[in-house]
């Protein structure tokens, strides 16, 4: 594992440094301006802040200016996102465009799809949602029953996704469908479509967590024109097209900081002279982060394509899909010692909408434990990806 | 890449080609009476590995922090029973107090922070005092030892003949032993002021560095061990690999041992940059002993009765983790010492100090 690191000299160089100064500032100012009160668990969905990211010029900051991008390093990207988790940034409305759906339009995506959503995605004015998950396709991602049908000019969906994150908010849904119901193999016949959310045939409605929160939906598909135009990559490629980036997006921050602020809060409770436990717990919260951050890091420097690679795409050359999910799987755990070790050494019980920061997010994060190691991949799925590349194949 | 890692990828492969060649089930066991392979040490002596990351000019190998770091995990996963971190430590508390470094075998002292008082006597020095498990003591020829003298620290070169000392051993036969020093006399030129940096503090500090280091290389054998095993042994008709259970648990090894080797040479960079270096190495230290607990239960629980007996290798790696995640504090010291550290810095500090790398 991690072959490829060096890990003894991996530090963030002076932009990077700078940068990070630069969203601790403007976090301040900007949470200050907006009245924000974060929230933890579900991140927010704030179209002006997310406009206001975009006006920095940190949204889709690696790819390409000549499509709304900065072409900086993943290292930077790197730095722009942990600063937005540790204080629970909203970020939603930018989330998915600028991890997901920008990198795979601009592999996969056609010259005029580029140019239509990428700078919009990047001026903080568009927003994706995913449309991976279905009733009866969780974990088992390949066997998507969403169903594709050519016709003139274009294609007719008809199917139902879940849990797409704030499809009641954003503008369209990227949508793993099947295209060739034939295909002998079920990972063949599978492609990407771009959907609007507005467009006639779709239906959104909630699905509402334990807590009432909304940012679940179920997306109802009934007959749904997609012209030619928004077909992603190939048609039949889907498969490949969801699978190829999924080291860089296992491996970020948000695997292992979601419940971060809890942990400021906790430090703020126990004050400058905790007791013995106390102290220890604390010492093996920070202990743990910072290896975690180590490893994530990691993987941000070594998949940079670098000053000659195609902007905007991770170095295709090197495979750390097994080291991601190692990220994922011991960063999502980590996100639950936090609040375990804060539920443990709090002399308050935990209250939803507690005045006070700690007692709050400690509400809120006890209800959101469960989803952490669920999202993205469950534990169990991924632990079966490591142990496949750690044993071989075995007859 | 740049000449750098060039060098090191150069010393890794040379590094690891030697202890494979001569690390092997004999001399392992033969170290369990003897305390150490003194036939391992003569080759890694002439191969210059213990005196890596010591400027030439003081007598070293040349070279930096980080490429000892590389060596210590290598050593770490062969378990090479001889005094390499050791010697690199007391290497350094010798060197950089300008004193010139005996060759053979050294150790540093003391370990648990005892106080050695340290007399003038003319031009010498008269040391005395007791310490406590210090490493490999035994075998060595010299001990660079840290002791208090009038006017400060200083580092004296004692010859270990002239220390009265009871043979100890940790859980994998290693020799730790309790070293009385009654009024031993010192040279003038093998005693020197304590140079900036070097008190007891920063000794420890090198050795939880090294000891995470030598964790992490234990661990990658004993899941590279436990992997092999799961592909080889049979049971219900299948190769035991084929086991979501089974590969569930090594999935999480893997994890471990990820991690461990992740802290332990980001924490030597640290340490090498000057940067951040007590969070570095108190998380790497915490980090690789958590890691050695669960990693080596998990390799035994793969390997069921064989890994627990003292013909299979496993052994060898999993008892030197549970003895090296005591050794220059555990887990729990660290993490009070960081936990307090932090809680002094304040709330506000946290994620600042977790990222000033």
């Amino acid at each position: 594992m991690f072959d490829q690191v060096d890990f003894s000299a991996l530090e963030l160089p002076a932009a990077a440094r700078q940068l990070q100064k630069e969203v601790r500032e403007f976090l301040r100012t900007e949470f200050a301006a907006l009245n924000f009160k974060p929230r933890l668990g579900h991140t927010e969905f704030h179209p002006e802040f997310t406009r206001r990211v975009a006006a920095r010029g940190w949204i889709g900051m690696t790819w390409p200016k000549r499509y709304g991008g900065q072409e900086r390093s993943y290292l930077e990207r790197f730095v722009v996102t942990e600063e937005m988790l540790a204080v629970a940034a909203p970020c939603a409305a930018h989330w998915f465009g600028d991890r997901q759906t920008g990198p795979s339009l601009l592999r996969y995506g056609t010259e005029q799809q580029k140019q239509r959503f990428l700078p919009a995605i990047a001026r903080g004015e568009y927003s994706f949602a995913l449309g991976m998950s279905e009733p009866n396709s969780g974990s088992d991602l390949a066997s998507v029953k969403t169903r594709a049908e050519r016709v003139p000019n274009g294609w007719r969906v008809t199917g139902q996704k879940v849990w797409t994150s704030w499809a009641h908010k954003a503008h369209a849904f990227f949508v793993l469908c099947r295209t060739s119901p034939d295909a002998g193999n079920r990972h063949d016949g599978l492609s990407q479509l771009i959907i609007e959310l507005n467009a006639p045939g779709v239906t959104v409605r909630p699905i509402r967590f334990m807590n009432g929160h909304h940012g679940f939906n179920e997306v109802f598909l009934d007959n749904v024109f997609v012209p030619d135009d928004m077909v992603v990559g190939e048609i039949g490629q889907g498969w490949k097209q969801v699978t190829s980036e999924l080291a860089l997006e296992r491996s970020g921050p948000e695997r292992y900081m979601t419940t971060f602020p809890l942990f400021t809060a906790l430090m703020r409770r126990l004050g400058a002279t905790p007791d013995a436990r106390a102290a220890e717990a604390a010492g093996k919260l920070a202990a743990r982060m910072w290896s975690l951050r180590r490893m994530s890091l990691a993987i941000a420097i070594t998949l940079d394509p670098g000053p000659d690679g195609e902007k905007g795409t991770p170095k295709a050359t090197v495979d750390l899909a097994t080291e991601a999910a190692l990220v994922k799987d011991m960063g999502t755990f980590y996100e639950r010692e936090i609040i375990d070790a804060a539920r443990l050494l709090a002399t308050t019980e935990p209250t939803p909408d507690a005045d006070d920061t700690f007692e709050r997010h400690l509400a809120e994060t006890i209800v959101c434990a469960p989803v952490a190691t669920i999202r993205g991949g469950t534990t169990q799925v991924l632990r079966n990806l490591i142990a496949r590349k750690l044993l071989g194949p075995l007859k | 890449m740049n000449d750098v890692s060039d060098v090191r990828a150069m010393l890794v492969e040379s590094a690891t080609r030697l202890f494979a060649d001569q690390v092997n089930a004999k001399m392992l066991d033969a170290a369990k009476q003897d305390g150490w392979s003194a036939a391992l040490w003569k080759i890694v002596e002439e191969a210059q590995l213990p005196l890596v990351s010591i400027a030439e000019e003081a007598g070293g190998a040349g070279g930096s922090l980080s490429d000892l770091a590389a060596v210590v995990r290598i050593a770490g996963r062969y378990a090479a029973p001889i005094p390499l971190a050791e010697t690199a430590i007391a290497g350094w508390m010798l060197a950089s107090s300008g004193l010139k470094i005996p060759i053979g075998p050294l150790t540093l002292a003391p370990v648990h922070g005892e106080k050695i008082t340290a007399r003038k006597n003319g031009a010498r020095w008269n040391l005395s005092g007791e310490m406590k498990r210090v490493p490999w003591a035994r075998i060595t020829g010299h001990i660079a030892v840290l002791a208090a003298g009038p006017d400060g620290d200083i580092v004296a070169c004692v010859e270990s003949s002239q220390c009265k000392i009871t043979a100890g051993q940790n859980l994998a036969f290693e020799p730790r032993d309790d070293v009385v020093l009654d009024n031993v006399a010192v040279a003038a030129g093998l005693a020197a002021p304590a140079a900036d940096g070097v008190n007891h503090a920063t000794l420890r500090e090198r050795g939880a560095l090294m000891r995470s280091l030598a964790m992490a290389g234990a661990l990658e054998r004993a899941l590279e061990l436990a992997v092999r095993y799961a592909t080889e042994r049979s049971q219900f008709g299948r190769k035991i690999g084929q086991f979501q259970a089974i590969q569930q648990e090594l999935a999480r090894c893997a994890g471990e041992v990820a991690a461990a080797v992740a802290a332990a040479l980001s924490a030597a960079g640290a340490m090498e940059r000057g940067q951040n270096t007590t969070l570095a190495v108190a998380a790497a230290k915490i980090r690789t002993a958590q890691a050695a607990h669960e990693g080596a239960l998990i390799a035994h629980q793969v390997h069921g009765a064989i890994g627990v007996t003292d013909e299979y290798a496993l052994h060898h790696s999993t008892l030197r983790l549970w003895a090296w995640r005591e050794e220059f504090g555990n887990e729990a010291a660290w993490a009070m010492e960081l936990g307090r550290a932090m809680c002094a810095a304040g709330a506000d500090r946290l994620w600042p100090a977790l990222t000033s790398d």
